[in-house]
């Protein structure tokens, strides 16, 4: 095999893969630096972001329309389930509002399910034909993920660095009681880790159904990826989150060349275990829970 | 025939609500007693399941097995396989809190269903593995049907009874006083963690053996018969519903849950066939809602965990 | 005269248990007030019922005017208390620029006045403000904390222990730091461990023990109370 091949059939598809648990890791990783739980709803949430755009772009609107409509409203609809269900645990052991969060999950998938049924979608029919660019075969819907992921990382990491906002949601990270006794106000972080959180994850269904195609149990197959992605960059760090999630997409695609294919979906876990047992904290040094 | 119907019927609902309450029952040691969420309890399921299956039925070609094995010893197995699954997830993610081992068993899970599904030699594939003896089968339906009820019934009560043992023995009581507090939880160390293994690995033992009887009841076992996410959020809703903590809210919070949930199955077969597919995601979603309102109005479920010295003033402290 | 904050007859704890029994103190503007006793005494208790972090069962607090007894305490920030807690009082993957804006959280418009006053008082922290808060050493990690409860410009500042910990040079600088932010015009309310050079640099003292009030005069005054002093400062 050459050194093109490799690129075009692994690591290409890899870092597009990757990409796609990236957005969906920067989430859960916010989760949990600031709600200090692992939502488990994450995935499925991504599925219905995934078909609400679909809805859109079915509808008429042009998928450039489309994924930041789909952002906004999963962004209202995360807020949403959080003010309905996971607030009223908020004073409870955490792990109850991880275990909510599972019924949560089972819940946005049985609308889905009702509202769309099982069969496979996609956002527009036909085969797409890669461009060639110096012998590298990419697809413009692959350049588009990758590149709203940098795009995505560049905003949400200057917003976090410079703004007010942004720095109280690090600091209701870094030292939640601190941040109290200093006057921020925690809804408002915890409504704008929603915001976030629920945009990208949105967006990360959509990539993830523009690449391959729409079903009911695309996000759920996601969940296991997302989370190995933020447990490997280490929790609570976006930077972290976006390293995990390509390394993860591209263990995922190299795997093929020693397991069988089936297996793919197995090496998120081996990930997540090697790494709760060599570093909990992740490669770049977060939190463990 | 009516009559003979409804007889049969609720032999039938007997022996799967046997089999749920082993789960729960399960379950109960692990988030009951040492606060470990397990959500990969079908993957547990389908070990047992199999794995009995595999041991005891009869020699076939194309697939390991059967070694034609007595029943126990399948059942044994069950238990065993399960446990040993358990045994390095629990080793690696214990230390955590439980959020980890959440995320963990559902990874298990995921890999059990693609090791079911992409192993033929193992599982015979799609198809699933066939004439699985079952103790009694060439009796009459309905006497075949009792007995397998009674054996179910038997299992469950010596299960009950050795979970209630530990229960009420001294570390027992010690794990439940430190499940809600991670910090003490930390300050006691090792020999916690090495109880929480115990549990978790019990836990999961009690499910693999609930998997063997479900595979021995139905004759046969296939990759369609465990749906990972339905059976594991059926087990947790009736774990929760019932009372965690209390091993009786359990087996009567299994019997509430399932009959909840097939009678809910027989009104929806009603339907025009197009919105009876639909009725059954919409039962789910209902089931998932029925959990959130548990979570928030009821947590202690319908029978409470029994008041047991330090557990309580401690939570009340906090 | 007229006291800055008066606590009068307060009795309260966590939970059920009452910690403060009847615990009656003030403090006047522009004065360190120091509260001493035994482990156990409920020092860093009393501190926090004026902060609302303590559910108050009997008594009041009045500050400036206002009873603030069952105030929140982010309603207490803005009347003008700030708090500096004994440990975790610093956010550690922030810089020390940040981790004053945090203190300045509430604060609308310009900052620039408070970072001078504050940056005025540590002259080191404004060398250093890109530092992440985390890599400090634990005395300058007390001046970021007592700087960022410094930035909405309280009239009485909250500190728990704020040597605990420290090698005696440090305790000595964070001492004369209270007396430069005294001579701003902040009171200080503070709970030592180390009650004999914290007697000798406040200039009152209370003496708590069993969550009650036993003694209480000048700093001079209770260090030389023979009964006092075989209380537990060591004889």
């Amino acid at each position: 095999m050459d050194m093109l091949e490799l690129l075009n059939f692994y690591i290409i598809p890899g870092l597009v893969l990757g990409s796609i648990y990236a957005l969906g890791a920067i989430g859960i990783t916010l989760i949990y630096a600031i709600l200090r739980y692992s939502h488990l709803a994450h995935g499925d949430l991504a599925t219905l972001g995934a078909f609400i755009a679909l809805a859109l772009v079915q509808a008429g609107a042009p998928l450039l329309v489309a994924l930041p409509a789909t952002m906004a409203l999963t962004a209202l609809i995360a807020i949403g389930i959080d003010k309905g269900f996971y607030a009223h645990l908020r004073d409870r052991p955490k792990i109850i509002t991880v275990m909510s969060s599972l019924g949560i999950a089972l819940m946005i998938r049985a609308v889905v399910q009702v509202v769309w049924g099982v069969d496979a979608e996609t956002y527009s029919r036909g085969i797409v034909r890669p461009e060639v660019y110096w012998g590298l075969r990419i697809k413009d819907r692959e350049l588009w993920t990758l590149a709203f992921l940098i795009a995505a990382v560049v905003v949400l990491q200057l917003f976090l660095a410079r703004s007010k906002w942004g720095k109280a949601m690090r600091a209701m990270s870094d030292n939640p009681n601190l941040a109290l006794l200093s006057g921020i106000d925690n809804r408002k972080v915890i409504m704008l880790t929603w915001i976030i959180a629920g945009g990208l994850c949105a967006a990360s269904g959509v990539f993830l159904g523009l690449n391959t195609e729409l079903k009911s149990m695309m996000g759920w197959g996601m969940l296991l990826p997302m989370f190995a992605a933020a447990v490997l960059g280490g929790v609570g760090r976006v930077e972290g989150a976006v390293l995990g999630g390509l390394i993860v997409g591209l263990a995922e695609e190299l795997s093929v060349l020693v397991l069988p294919g089936e297996y793919k979906a197995a090496m998120a876990f081996a990930i997540l275990l090697f790494m709760l047992l060599v570093r909990p904290t992740g490669l770049l040094r977060g939190k463990v829970l | 025939m009516e009559l003979a119907g409804l007889l049969n019927y609720a032999l039938f609902m007997g022996i799967f609500i046997g089999i749920y309450a082993l789960l729960a029952l399960g379950l109960n040691i692990q988030w009951g007693f040492a606060g470990l969420f397990n959500a990969g309890i079908a993957g547990f399921f389908a070990v047992g399941a199999y794995t009995s299956a595999i041991v005891t039925t009869a020699a076939a070609e194309g697939r390991i097995g059967g070694f034609d094995m007595p029943l126990l010893l399948g059942w044994l197995a069950a238990m065993v396989a399960a446990g040993l699954i358990a045994w390095p997830i629990g080793k690696i993610c214990l230390r955590f809190r439980s959020d980890y081992l959440a995320i963990a068993t559902i990874g298990v899970a995921e890999i059990i269903r693609l090791v079911v599904k992409s192993e033929p030699e193992l599982t015979n594939g799609a198809r699933g593995i066939t004439a699985i003896p079952r103790p009694f089968g060439d009796l009459d339906y309905a006497l075949s049907q009792m007995a397998y009820l009674a054996i179910v019934a038997v299992v469950l009560l010596v299960a009950y009874l050795m979970v209630e043992r530990q229960f009420n023995a001294p570390w027992g009581r010690m794990m439940r006083a430190i499940r809600d507090n991670e910090l003490a939880a930390r300050a006691m160390g090792k020999a916690i963690e090495r109880r929480r293994l115990e549990a978790f690995i019990f836990g999961a033992a009690l499910m693999g053996l609930g998997g063997a009887l479900f595979a021995h009841f139905n004759r046969s076992i296939t990759p369609e018969a465990i749906d990972p996410m339905v059976a594991t959020f059926l087990v947790w809703i009736m774990l929760i519903l019932g009372g965690s903590g209390n091993n009786r809210g359990a087996i009567l919070g299994t019997a509430v849950v399932w009959i909840i949930w097939s009678m809910s199955e027989i009104a929806t077969d009603q339907l025009p066939s197009e919105y009876a597919v639909k009725a059954k995601y919409i039962r789910l979603f209902l089931i998932g809602l029925m959990l959130q309102l548990v979570l928030r109005f009821r947590p202690d479920g319908l029978l409470p965990e029994p008041l047991r010295g330090a557990a309580r003033s401690d939570q009340d402290a906090r | 005269m007229s006291a800055l904050l008066t606590m009068s007859a307060v009795t309260g704890g966590y939970g059920d248990a009452d910690i403060l029994q009847q615990v009656s103190m003030h403090v006047d503007p522009r004065e360190i007030v120091v509260i001493v006793g035994p482990n156990g005494a409920g020092k860093s208790t009393a501190m926090k019922a004026v902060f609302g972090l303590l559910t108050v069962r009997g008594g009041s607090i009045v500050f400036d005017g206002d009873d603030i007894t069952r105030w929140s305490p982010d309603r207490i920030v803005q009347r003008g208390i700030s708090y500096v807690p004994q440990v975790d009082n610093i956010f550690r993957e922030m810089s020390i620029h940040e981790n004053l804006e945090m203190g300045a959280f509430l604060k609308k418009g310009d900052l620039s006045a408070a970072y001078d006053r504050v940056y005025t008082l540590f002259p080191d922290l404004k060398e250093r403000r890109k530092t992440l808060a985390g890599t400090l050493s634990g005395g300058q990690r007390q001046m970021v904390a007592m700087g960022r409860a410094l930035m909405l410009d309280p009239k009485l500042l909250l500190l728990d222990e704020p040597t605990a910990g420290l090698s005696p040079k440090y305790m000595e600088q964070i001492f004369q730091i209270c007396r430069n932010v005294r001579d701003t015009g902040v009171a200080i309310l503070l709970v030592e461990q180390h009650a004999k050079q914290a007697l000798a640099f406040a200039d009152r003292g209370y003496v708590l023990a069993s969550g009650q009030n036993r003694h209480e005069g000048t700093g001079a005054d209770l260090l030389a109370d023979r009964e006092v002093a075989e209380m537990f400062l060591g004889g």
